[in-house]
């Protein structure tokens, strides 16, 4: 603050700018401020009134401070220093996404060392430990929503079908196609109705790094914010790091799904799982950042497909109505798990194309506003 | 009552404490007291509990009984939402309230026709933040014709939510800054700055988005008194534009000086740009308010240099409650002789430790005088500088004790309200002969209308409103000068005659200018001549609801004096201080 007392005593009167030093006390301040009234407001703040400013002889603090603003040259200006966009690395959450997979791991040993009504109720329980994981994961973490999107509606349950689809989907539609089914399935990967724990394994080991990659992505957004110079600049050099990332996530799934398959002993389903966890990083990556319509849309577009591909085959039981199956029976006799890796990847595709043209712009990455 | 749920869902509603309808008190009509209804527009203050300002509101809404009142008001944080509302007196007739900090997409997408209205008032108003200031330019009115674009955008189509946060924004805002003509520092901005600005902008934008510029809202209320300029004003501004409506704007600090000292740190461009968007609402809302009351002469210096016309401008000091401070005004009893006072919140503001270093000269002259410094610290900063003064007064000031064992006694002393010392501020400045102000910075110096209401002479250092306040009526120091601030002081204590005739003085003077009463009538009477300079738009009803014939004369519905002579009407006033239109009006 400066100190008037001093400053009275510090300029003689009738001293033939008594201005000048008063501009060499609020130097930074006359400097920074981008009109008269800021500096006006400041020296107010600095306790300096009109009374004040008729011993610099102007009539108020307003004229004062017009000069003060016209004295101090601006040309040289130095360039604003950029504060680092350092978003503050929360540990937690960056391991909290180890977590589905840890439980995934556990519920797929305690299916395969327990049977009969033991194993029903270890397969619940891992159904709701993996779920309360999952839930935890997007609540807080690179892959928490933001607080001001819509409440994300519906994609839940069409992601449950999806998931649910490559746990018994194939199996189910290999049975329907051949007649079956005849029972329930008996939680095991040999039985007549397999299920296939390995892509479900490595989509839950998948969820850290999703979380790491989502994380890289929008921390290599931010610097590029502040190291770019205009809005194309922005989107042209973030749509690299965007394929880049999505790159990186699929690299990871296929080599914890690879490790999967070789622990489990069980088919390298690449295909499939590939296309759905592409499909459900995308959609993750797109309400993350606040687009949540598109997600929506193509999830459940995607889930319908694979229900319609199921009911077909079931339709064509019916008296008549048996050629409806061999669209299906085509597909699924050209390679076994067909179905869900076109619905899928079919899905995936656009939503990268929509998250090529939506991600890299500026708006995507606006400092988020508070909710209630 | 009303108490629809909003059609945003932005915005909701507390539960009403307001009677239900088939109680509804009738207005009461009586010869020569017309009956108004106000819509009190608040920001942060009236009717939760604790909100600044919320205190001359509150007196204000009671004060005015014979009128009605629908309160308009927007929320400041989830804490103050959860604190609740003031019991409501019966002449509140609806509160709506919205929140300003939290934002909630709405999800409504604008079709084609209503993205490209939007870029167009949008890609307007950037270009009028933008624009280099230049008097001589034609197009003054950009700026209030791209708000009610958007307003009426938001009215007619939904919120503006996701719109303002979407790329067309941000790229509006670019194209803006890069234009040629336009200010230095916004053809600076980077793209943080731009995001900034735009996140910004969302924000004070929100009032566009609300649902009560309807019919039955806004629209049905007589004038709109916004309690605050900048966010509370808005929705005055836009009933002005919507329904014709007149309104009132009191400001006892000025919002766009508040702006200026908020965001010290931030790029240029990013103060460049804000301060010209805060600084062309202000300039807007009082250029269409009816009257402008400034609550001081600080501000209303700002607002006279924002661009408000003299003829509109009313200073209306705050009102204090005088009842408390009459006991110790009326009594004759003569304090101690030699006890100066200090009341206040203690924060380095308020410049403790020159009044110690005064104390230290006061002492050496008049040696049986003490000193009470009596408040609690405000805030962490203010737990810091009190500690800072303890610890001077007691390096300045050792104690004095009479003998080896007995309790040392120390002429300045440290208390706090409700404490084992004084209980109220009445009784804090009854317990000393002179009431010392010695604050650096200050606005409205309420403490020292208390002094003044208990009839205690005053010392003061010349900052903020204390001149006005205090008139020739106590002893006024530069700031920041001990060794005034003591000679002053000493001159008082020496003087019980002088003492108390400026006691007395200012006791009359704070009666006549700074009670409750005055503040209400004031308000009273800017109602009635706002109402009165206004033409009837609404039918008038009787007790049973069917329409009055001929209630209100056919001169009416004519604006302006029509029952004096306006004199000479070459040209009406609102033809001369409006800018000349050159853009289309987005009505």
């Amino acid at each position: 603050m400066s100190d008037l007392g001093e400053l009275n005593r510090g300029t003689v009167p009738g001293a033939a700018d008594p201005v000048r030093a008063l501009l060499h006390r609020h130097h930074d301040l006359c400097r920074r401020a981008v009109d008269p009234l800021e500096i006006a407001a400041g020296l107010e703040a600095h306790g300096i009134t009109d009374r004040t400013a008729a011993r610099f002889r102007h009539r108020d603090v307003f004229s004062l401070a017009e000069e003060l603003y016209a004295r101090v040259p601006r040309d040289d200006d130095p360039p604003h220093p950029v504060p680092p966009g350092a978003a503050p690395r929360d540990r937690a959450a960056l391991l909290l996404p180890l977590l589905p997979g840890a439980v995934c791991a556990a519920s797929v040993a305690a299916l395969r060392h327990t049977d009969g009504e033991t194993r029903l109720y270890a397969a619940a329980g891992g159904i709701l430990a993996l779920t309360l994981a999952l839930r935890a994961v997007l609540r807080r973490g690179p892959l928490s929503t933001p607080a001001h999107a819509p409440r994300p509606a519906a994609t839940a349950s069409w992601t449950c079908w999806l998931i649910g689809y490559a746990l018994l989907g194939d199996g189910l539609l290999h049975l329907a196609i051949t007649g079956g089914p005849d029972g329930p399935p008996d939680g095991t990967g040999g039985g007549h109705w397999p299920l296939a724990t390995a892509p479900a394994l490595a989509l839950a080991l998948a969820c850290a790094p999703a979380a790491w990659t989502t994380q890289l992505f929008t921390g290599r957004a931010r610097r590029r914010l502040g190291s770019s110079r205009g809005l194309e600049d922005f989107t042209a050099s973030v749509r690299p790091v965007l394929l880049g990332t999505v790159a990186l996530f699929l690299l990871a799934l296929t080599a914890l799904l690879a490790t999967a398959s070789a622990l489990l002993d069980e088919p390298f389903a690449l295909p499939g799982t590939l296309a759905l966890g592409a499909l459900l990083f995308l959609a993750r990556l797109l309400t993350v950042h606040g687009f949540t319509h598109a997600p929506k849309v193509i999830l459940m577009i995607t889930a319908g497909a694979q229900a319609t591909a199921l009911a077909t085959v079931f339709a064509a039981r019916l008296p008549g109505c048996a050629d409806l199956s061999a669209p299906v029976e085509t597909l699924t006799a050209w390679h076994p798990a067909a179905v869900p890796a076109l619905t899928c990847g079919a899905a995936a595709l656009t939503l990268l194309v929509h998250a090529s043209r939506r991600l890299p712009r500026a708006s995507a990455h606006l400092p988020p506003g508070r909710a209630r | 009552m009303d108490n629809r749920p909003s059609r945003h869902h932005l915005f909701r509603l507390r539960s009403s404490r307001c009677e239900p309808p088939d109680q509804r008190r009738l207005p009461t009509r009586e010869i020569g007291g017309a009956h108004v209804r106000i819509g009190l527009l608040t920001e942060s203050g009236y009717p939760y509990v604790g909100g600044e300002g919320g205190l001359w509101c509150d007196r204000l809404v009671h004060g005015l009984d014979r009128h009605e009142f629908d309160v308009y008001a927007f929320s400041s944080g989830e804490a103050q939402e959860d604190a609740g509302w003031v019991p409501l007196p019966p002449q509140v007739r609806r509160v709506r309230t919205a929140p300003l900090w939290a934002v909630e997409d709405d999800g409504v997408v604008f079709g084609r026709r209503a993205r490209r209205r939007f870029r167009e008032h949008y890609g307007d108003l950037t270009a009028a933040l933008c624009a280099a200031d230049d008097p001589a330019t034609p197009e003054a009115d950009r700026f209030a014709t791209a708000v009610h674009g958007l307003a009426a955008l938001a009215r007619y189509e939904g919120g503006l939510v996701s719109a303002l946060r979407s790329e067309t924004a941000v790229r509006a805002l670019e194209r803006a800054c890069r234009a040629p003509g336009a200010r230095r520092a916004a053809r600076e901005a980077r793209v943080p700055d731009l995001l900034t600005v735009a996140a910004h902008l969302e924000c004070a934008l929100r009032p566009l988005s609300l649902d009560w510029y309807e019919e039955d809202g806004l629209g049905a209320v007589d004038l709109c008194h916004a309690t605050a300029g900048g966010a509370a004003a808005l929705p005055a501004l836009l009933a002005h534009h919507f329904f014709g409506i007149p309104f009132l704007v009191t400001e006892y600090g000025v919002r766009l000086r508040t702006h200026y000292l908020t965001r010290p740190d931030s790029p240029p461009a990013v103060r460049s740009l804000l301060a010209a968007f805060h600084g062309g609402l202000a300039a807007e809302t009082y250029r269409r308010a009816a009257f402008i009351t400034p609550g001081n002469t600080h501000a209303r210096r700002w607002q006279e240099r924002c661009g408000a016309d003299r003829a509109k401008l009313r200073t209306v000091y705050p009102g204090m409650d005088p009842a408390p401070f009459a006991d110790v005004g009326e009594s004759p009893r003569e304090a101690d002789p030699h006890t100066l006072v200090w009341v206040g919140r203690v924060e380095p503001a308020k410049d403790l430790v020159s009044l110690l270093h005064a104390f230290a000269e006061i002492r050496a002259a008049e040696p049986k005088s003490r000193l009470r410094i009596i408040g609690g610290p405000s805030g962490p900063e203010g737990a810091a500088y009190l500690g800072h003064c303890r610890a001077l007064a007691a390096q300045l000031f050792p104690d004095e004790a009479d003998g080896p064992h007995a309790v040392g006694d120390n002429p300045v002393s440290f208390e706090e309200l409700g404490g084992p010392g004084p209980a109220t501020s009445a009784d804090a400045h009854a317990a000393g002969a002179v009431t010392v102000l010695s604050s650096v910075v200050e606005g409205f110096p309420v403490g020292l209308v208390e002094a003044m209401l208990c009839g205690r002479a005053t010392v003061s250092t010349d900052v903020g409103a204390v001149v006005e306040a205090i008139g020739g009526t106590g002893l006024v120091v530069p700031p920041r000068n001990p060794r005034a601030l003591a000679g002053a002081c000493v001159s008082l204590l020496r003087d019980p005659e002088r003492r108390s005739r400026l006691g007395a003085a200012a006791r009359a003077r704070a009666l006549e200018l700074f009670t409750v009463d005055q503040n209400v009538a004031a308000f009273d009477g800017l109602y009635l001549e706002t109402v009165a300079r206004t033409p009837v738009r609404h039918l008038v009803l009787d007790h049973t609801g069917d329409p009055l014939p001929f209630a209100a004369p056919a001169e009416a519905h004519v604006p302006g004096h029509w029952t004096t002579d306006p004199g000479p009407r070459a040209v009406p006033r609102w033809a001369m201080d409006t800018p000349v239109p050159a853009t289309e009006t987005a009505r």
